[in-house]
């Protein structure tokens, strides 16, 4: 197949998968609805008609939805070059890195591996980890000697030490994190399509630069670590926020300095956000404005399979937290604030806001 | 052989307690399938307690973990008797302790493990340092204003690295790559407190390379101790081996029992998804072959301490899809029912169509390489690897037997013709009447498909699709009278009007059958009604065309040994020799392969795709493990 009409092919899967896309407009109207409803709406009927406690109900939905997103993902990547494929399916991978901290996180709290096999999320085989090999194990260090033995062998390794001198979590899952976005960085820059290239940069980019800069404020500023320890918790990123520029601003002093420094559109959007959740809020909706873009005007048709991809999946997402605030019965201010529909403010006012 | 065993759908009513001895003696029968479907009756209701099925899959787990560490011996499988839950719990406990062992020495094997590869770079860093005029003395001793780091960090973490030590104030020299490793040497500012530093060595990987003491010496003597350190670590090591050795036989008697024990408890735990209880009854269901169901009954019988209730039925139509199909045991015709079990395995009251697969898959390859001399080395060859092999010598035996009988026929050894009169003729002799030969078999198979197409449709019940269905009845009439206008085409020059006749009617039937199937608008249905229709015409010519390849292999295995034989005659005596084995040799691997994907094609496609399902379910009977799992 040429690479014309494999684009042409592609990009005719996104447009037609676009249009059940629901977007942030839509997103009002469809919190009025009751549950039955969104059970309707979304398919999900059966599921939320069985008999079962909410959380059980909740993890169904979820992990339905979670099987319509890679349901997309195995239709779109099947075109695709090898580089390509590797790259959505490094993005896709963070379902595989979800189920590595539950595992983690249930190994350290010894919790009972019923509880968490009930939290583990059922993922297809181009995804996920050889889960069962880990399940097995009994602790966290054998979980991480286990992980040696596969592909993200030089990540356990250094985990493992890192447990071992720390024996804390954080490190661990700062270690997972930081090697997610430094692998879909470095496959970008592998990509040969210069068209795609420049698409890709832009959407992986606006990806990482997002989690550089709520993991620069958060470890630099709430967790006082020295500029050097937070640079090498950052990932140098194809768009903005690039080698130089993070050792730049790592080396501010406090925060307002820091989004003052930050190059445009970053410094407009931050400039008055008061807490890192809204920080985090403006910068998914910058995230998802740059999808858009790419899925609209974009021409390559990896970049715009990528777009759609985390478009749905922030949809599902969108979806999965109406369900569940119908399923626990919560406030419509405490759905605005978790859809992001209206400006983050810090839990300890979350009261106050209902 | 044909025919798939009859089964009966089972429902075995006992009581609680008895339900370990039941699971126990419906697995030594080996002839009982669970069925998991929930009951209709809603006062049948799974069972609530999971603590021996949890017990049960850790010390499992636990056992094969073990056994990736030491021989795990065969379950003794002499008494077969109830496992209790505490006697699984004691196992399981026993179990993890032994695993805790295991772990502990598969640490210690890591560390060593560990020590070699850093000895390993403390000599490649030593030897780089060595073409370099510097003091290595000085690079240990302590300094007063100097912080120094030797050792290594994994590449990728090296730019990053240099990035964070530069606004540490540090500088980061890399001087040597090995496998995965950078080298380097981080100097910097001394700073008594140095926990940045640390954490940033830490998070990158870096691991220190201790630079022995008396760098002055001569390079002999840091050779020796490194010697002595890496004979150190290797007696280190195997004295570890002895010790998992001897700890592996201390605990052999213990492994036995946790290995029977388990194995005794597993059929109880395999069968918890089709055990459903009601008080103190508990229910399984499944499904047993019916030749099976007395013994089963006797067994039951004999087993159980209190009265029991096994009811039995004939399985109903629209439970056809769920009964367990059970495969082909005759041993000659093992290695073809993988071949077939490859494509699906049939659906039940299906035919089997591993016997037929087995005849026609002989005749095809024989025809297309038929020759005594290279069936005679593929069958010895088959049968000299046998171990190798396993069972699927036999299909290499039987495929060079096939080729054999053929080459009888066709008077072919190594290619000559010479050495054994054809019994019958060489296919080159006749190309035409090989290819008519090979377009007749192809006529019979594709109407012994249809046939059986018909024949399966009728045993599930869809008479319907049996006469109008794909390859049905019609199909076969249109597909015969197609092949009786072709004949007499070829021998009268006309297609004659009953053919025409019972071509054209066949062709109407299947339109007219699916214009009334299909819901769409007129323009549509014309088209598809249109498009189907000439499908069909073009599927079974392309399809009866496709057999000419037996011919055709035929043909060119003959022209492949002249043209070998042709090129050893314009050499000498040694080149001849030559070209005769290795040509031979080419021909062979070439055309066994060759020849094996053809039919194997012509099988699946033009055969099973047309009769065969293939969606069956494999009658899996529960069982107890006799063999423990591979170490």
């Amino acid at each position: 197949m040429s690479s014309a009409a494999k684009h042409a092919y592609l990009n005719t899967r996104v447009a037609a998968k676009a249009t059940q896309l629901i977007g942030l407009q839509n997103v009002r109207q469809l919190s009025q609805m009751t549950l039955p409803e969104l059970g309707q709406h979304f398919g999900l009927a059966d599921v939320l008609e069985e008999p079962g406690s909410v959380r059980s109900k909740s993890r169904a939905v979820e992990q339905g939805l979670i099987q319509v997103l890679l349901a997309d993902l195995a239709v779109l990547v099947r075109p695709m070059s090898p580089e390509e494929r590797g790259l959505v399916l490094a993005w896709a991978r963070k379902y595989a890195l979800f189920n590595l901290k539950t595992l983690l996180r249930g190994k350290i709290r010894q919790l009972d591996p019923q509880e968490i096999r009930e939290n583990l999320y059922d993922l297809p085989p181009q995804v996920r980890l050889s889960n069962e090999d880990l399940f097995r194990t009994e602790s966290v260090a054998e979980l991480l000697r286990c992980l040696e033995d596969g592909p993200l062998s030089l990540l356990a390794r250094q985990a493992r030490e890192i447990y071992e001198q720390r024996q804390e979590a954080f490190a661990l899952e700062a270690a997972i994190d930081q090697r997610y976005y430094s692998e879909i960085a470095r496959r970008v820059t592998r990509l040969g399509d210069a068209k795609a290239d420049r698409q890709m940069r832009a959407l992986v980019g606006s990806l990482v630069d997002r989690a550089n800069i709520l993991w620069l404020l958060r470890f630099r500023f709430a967790y006082g670590l020295a500029p050097s320890e937070t640079f090498y918790q950052l990932v140098p990123s194809p768009n903005l926020m690039y080698r130089q520029r993070l050792l730049d601003l790592v080396s501010l002093e406090d925060q307002a300095k820091v989004i003052a420094a930050l190059p445009e559109p970053l410094r407009t959007l931050l400039a008055d956000a008061d807490n890192l959740m809204e920080s985090q809020r403006r910068l998914s909706q910058y995230c998802y404005g740059i999808a858009r873009d790419v899925l609209r005007h974009g021409h390559s048709g990896v970049a715009r399979a990528l777009a759609y991809l985390i478009l749905r999946e922030i949809d599902l997402q969108f979806t999965f937290t109406l369900i569940q605030s119908r399923l626990l019965n919560l406030p419509a201010t405490y759905l605005d604030l978790a859809l992001g529909l209206s400006p983050a403010i810090c839990a300890h006012h979350w009261h106050d806001a209902a | 052989m044909l025919k798939s065993k009859a089964m009966k759908h089972v429902r075995l009513l006992v009581l609680g307690e008895d339900l370990p001895q039941a699971s126990l003696t419906l697995a030594e029968t080996e002839s009982f399938h669970p069925d998991p479907r929930a009951p209709e009756e809603q006062r049948l209701a799974p069972l609530v307690d999971s603590r021996y099925q949890n017990e049960y899959q850790q010390a499992r787990t636990r056992l094969d973990k073990i056994a990736q560490v030491i021989p795990v011996p065969e379950p003794d499988l002499t008494e077969i008797r109830v496992v209790h839950l505490d006697e699984l719990a004691e196992v399981n406990a026993w179990l993890g302790r032994a695993w805790e062992f295991c772990l502990e020495h598969q640490e210690g094997f890591r560390e060593l493990d560990e020590n070699a590869r850093r000895l390993e770079e403390q000599q490649a860093a030593l030897a780089n340092f060595a073409e370099l005029n510097v003091d290595l003395g000085a690079l240990r001793a302590d300094k007063r204003f100097l912080d120094l780091h030797i050792g290594v960090v994994p590449r990728e973490n090296v730019t990053r690295l240099e990035g964070a030590l530069g606004l540490a104030g540090h500088l980061l020299l890399k001087y040597m790559e090995r496998e995965g490793n950078a080298h380097v040497v981080i100097v910097g500012p001394r700073d008594d407190g140095q926990s940045e530093l640390k954490s940033l060595l830490s998070s990158a990987g870096f691991t220190a390379i201790p630079l022995p003491q008396g760098l002055d010496d001569a390079p002999e003597t840091i050779q020796a101790d490194q010697r002595r350190e890496s004979d150190r670590i290797e007696r280190e090591r195997a004295d570890l081996h002895e010790e998992v050795e001897t700890c592996a036989k201390d605990m052999h008697d213990k492994l036995v029992r946790a290995s029977t024990v388990l194995a005794l408890a597993e059929p109880f735990v395999s069968l918890d998804p089709a055990i459903r209880g009601a008080g103190y009854l508990a229910s399984i269901d499944g499904w047993v072959p019916a030749e099976a169901l007395p013994d089963l009954e006797r067994r039951l019988d004999a087993s159980l301490q209190n009265p029991f209730s096994l009811e039995s039925r004939k399985p109903r139509d629209d439970e056809r899809p769920l009964v367990p199909t059970v495969p082909v045991r005759n041993r000659l015709l093992q290695p073809f029912a993988m071949l077939v079990k490859q494509y699906g395995i049939p659906r039940y009251g299906e035919i089997d169509p591993t016997l037929l697969f087995t005849i026609t898959f002989l005749l095809m390859f024989g025809t297309m390489f038929g020759d005594v001399g290279h069936g005679a080395v593929l069958g010895l060859l088959a049968w000299l690897f046998r171990k190798k092999l396993g069972r699927f010598y036999i299909f290499g035996v039987l495929a060079g037997l096939s080729s054999m009988f053929f080459g009888v026929l066709f008077g072919s050894v190594f290619g000559y013709k010479e050495l054994l009169p054809a019994v019958w003729m060489s296919p080159l002799y006749n190309p035409i009447l090989m290819l008519q030969l090979a377009l007749g078999w192809g006529v019979l198979f594709l109407s012994l498909a249809c046939v059986l197409t018909i024949y399966n449709r009728l045993a599930i019940r869809e008479p319907m699709a049996a006469v109008f269905g794909p390859h049905g009845v019609v199909n076969l009439i249109f597909y015969l009278g197609l092949v009786w206008g072709a004949v007499s085409l070829a021998m009268t020059g006309a297609f004659g009007t009953i053919p025409a006749g019972l071509v054209i009617a066949a062709l109407a039937g299947l339109a007219a059958y699916n214009w009334g199937h299909m819901h769409a608008p007129i323009g549509e249905k014309i088209l598809v009604v249109v498009i189907e229709t000439l499908e069909t015409v073009l599927g079974y010519l392309s399809n009866t065309l496709s057999f000419l390849r037996v011919a055709a292999f035929s043909i060119n295995h003959v022209a492949l040994m002249i043209a070998v034989l042709t090129l050893a005659g314009m050499m000498g005596t040694v080149g001849s020799v030559f070209m005769i084995i290795f040509g031979n040799i080419f021909v062979m691997v070439l055309e066994a392969v060759i020849v094996t994907i053809q039919v194997m094609r012509l099988q699946y496609f033009e055969g099973f795709s047309r009769y065969f399902s293939a969606d069956g379910r494999e009658f899996t009977p529960l069982r107890l493990r006799r063999k423990p799992r591979a170490a």
